[in-house]
């Protein structure tokens, strides 16, 4: 997935994205990080073709995002987002389901052999009948992200994922996500946690008001004086034992 | 589905024929069961005349109309994301109810007026309903129905107020003619409801999260919006405005059968067809020879019901039991 002089802005706000171009590399997790306000969820929905840019293209396997139909689209690109709203009950099965509609007909019915793997690598199969309402935050989240999986993407793009999710449950997503890398998915998430976007992306966009200031490897972006004046914010890294190195901020 | 949805399916079938058979012996005349079997043989009789050209058209009738309200209510409570959302209460039958009055007066030469007056009405009302900012709150958009509703009434009695011709919402001298075009109509909607079920189903979801998998939104609500619009007003056209129908069946299905469409919208039709029988079969039986029309007995049980519905604590947006 590519961006060329991608610019976006909200009506009436002077935030939006300024002439973003960058690559996010090919089966390798990428994490979009930055101040608030700087652009990353717009650019997450950019990507995900939820906000068309004034200017500039996103590229997918080569294409322009947007000469592929809806349901190719869908068929290359998921989202995983914050919390949905749902108007009525819905069991996990169900939810799950939707993700391989971009690969039925609108009237055709979604097999349930399809749907079991997904809701096993998730580990939701106990789960498949409940309501996904009496579901807690993360087991939700887990459910949308195995419906995004169901959709067979190239690439997978998370909003925050790790928002309703404990320490244990952040973990195991994150290692999920890098097994999903491995096997050659392109990752790109959001994430607000910068230490934990440095210990497990390959790639880093570093936004802020709304344009790319650098992007590069973890080692090429985890220099104080760069990550201080972004953040606008006095920076330190410090080595930890068995961790490496960390990003602590300063006190005024 | 639920564990015991069989079985309400199962009720509701015995009640519908049990229904059905109470419909065909009483009335004015009582005919037995043993007569009714006799009559079958002899239609140079009085009772032939009274139940086939009297009682079956009209059971028919009540079946299909309320089959078609209870299964409109449900595709508009699907698309609104609203569980009180009805065609008499957004204010469709009775703008359909109007225009087919205004048609009688003005093109009384057009044959099929009164069906595609009443469409027009009901699509009059829809294009109302969903400009403006009605749907995004769905207490506005009930607040816009109801007053949409009051509106069209309020024309209705204008119109009417000059005129011979009353609009009654009763089942009473139904002809052939008119059940058949009914049953043509309300066959042929409620068989595309039955197709498009798994819809409804994905409209539970918000429009975000359906766009991600490449779902064309519009296409599904609008498919489903003038899908539950034919089956409203051909109702309206034929019959006239009979209310609460479609907020009470379909929410009482998804107590009994769940909230899946392929469920309950099949369900709803057979309780919505019995219940609208039922209805009809005690209003012209209690006070023989007189008798109350459905849209009245429909009134009394079904005001109440909406009452409690949303006394209980239900939220109107979406339609979760918690």
């Amino acid at each position: 997935m590519e961006c060329q002089h991608i610019s976006y802005q909200y009506p009436q706000q002077s935030t939006g994205l300024v002439d973003l171009s960058g690559h996010f590399p090919e089966g390798q997790v990428t994490t979009i990080i930055g101040p608030n306000g700087a652009g990353k969820s717009t650019l997450l929905n950019v990507l995900a073709r939820r906000l068309q840019p004034q200017q500039g293209k996103v590229l997918v396997g080569g294409k322009d995002s947007y000469d592929l139909s809806d349901r190719q689209f869908a068929q290359q690109v998921a989202l995983v987002t914050q919390q949905h709203e749902l108007f009525d009950e819905l069991t996990v099965r169900e939810v799950v389901a939707t993700g391989r509609l971009p690969y039925h007909g609108l009237l055709s019915q979604v097999p349930p052999a399809e749907v079991d793997p997904y809701l096993e690598v998730n580990g939701l199969t106990n789960l498949a009948d409940d309501l996904i309402q009496n579901l807690s935050g993360g087991q939700q989240q887990r459910v949308w992200l195995a419906a995004a999986l169901a959709q067979e993407p190239r690439v997978l793009l998370l909003d925050e994922p790790t928002t309703y999710l404990d320490v244990h449950y952040q973990q195991a997503l994150m290692a999920q996500l890098r097994e999903l890398a491995s096997r050659g998915m392109t990752v790109i998430q959001v994430l607000h946690d910068i230490n934990q976007a440095f210990r497990i992306s390959d790639w880093l966009w570093l936004l802020q008001d709304g344009q790319l200031i650098k992007c590069g490897t973890p080692a090429e972006l985890r220099t104080a004086p760069l990550l201080a004046q972004t953040f606008k914010t006095a920076v330190e890294i410090v080595e930890v034992p068995k961790l490496g190195p960390y990003i602590v901020q300063l006190p005024e | 589905m639920k564990k015991h949805a069989g079985r309400w399916y199962g009720g509701v079938l015995i009640l519908l024929c049990i229904t059905i058979l109470v419909a065909l012996m009483a009335g004015t005349t009582w005919i037995s069961l043993g007569q009714l079997g006799r009559t079958v043989g002899a239609p140079a009789s009085r009772d032939f005349t009274t139940v086939f050209s009297l009682r079956v058209p009209r059971i028919l009738s009540s079946l299909i109309c309320g089959g078609s309200l209870a299964v409109a209510g449900a595709l508009f409570q699907a698309v609104f994301r609203n569980p009180i959302a009805d065609p008499s209460i957004l204010g469709i039958s009775s703008a359909a109810d109007f225009f087919k009055l205004g048609g009688a007066m003005l093109i009384p030469w057009l044959p099929g007026r009164s069906w595609v007056m009443a469409i027009l009405g009901g699509l009059v009302a829809l294009m109302i309903l969903t400009s403006g900012k009605a749907l995004s709150n769905p207490y506005r958009l009930i607040i816009v129905g109801v007053a949409l509703d009051a509106t069209f009434v309020g024309l209705q009695q204008l119109l009417s107020s000059g005129a011979t011709q009353v609009s009654q919402s009763t089942f009473n001298a139904m002809t052939w003619a008119d059940t058949t075009i009914l049953l043509i109509l309300g066959v042929s909607g409620l068989f595309v409801a039955l197709i498009l079920a798994p819809w409804a189903n994905y409209l539970k979801l918000p429009d975000d999260a359906l766009r991600n998998v490449g779902i064309p939104v519009s296409v599904l609500r609008w498919s489903l919006l003038l899908l539950a619009t034919y089956l409203a007003t051909s109702v309206t056209a034929i019959v006239g405005t009979i209310p609460f129908v479609g907020i009470v069946v379909p929410n009482v299905a998804r107590r009994l059968v769940g909230h899946d469409y392929q469920t309950l919208l099949p369900f709803s039709m057979l309780a919505g067809a019995w219940l609208m029988l039922a209805a009809d079969t005690l209003g012209r039986t209690v006070i023989v020879p007189s008798e109350i029309s459905a849209a009245t007995m429909m009134a009394i049980i079904g005001g109440p019901f909406v009452i409690i519905l949303l006394q209980r604590g239900r939220v109107l947006h979406g339609m979760s039991t918690h």
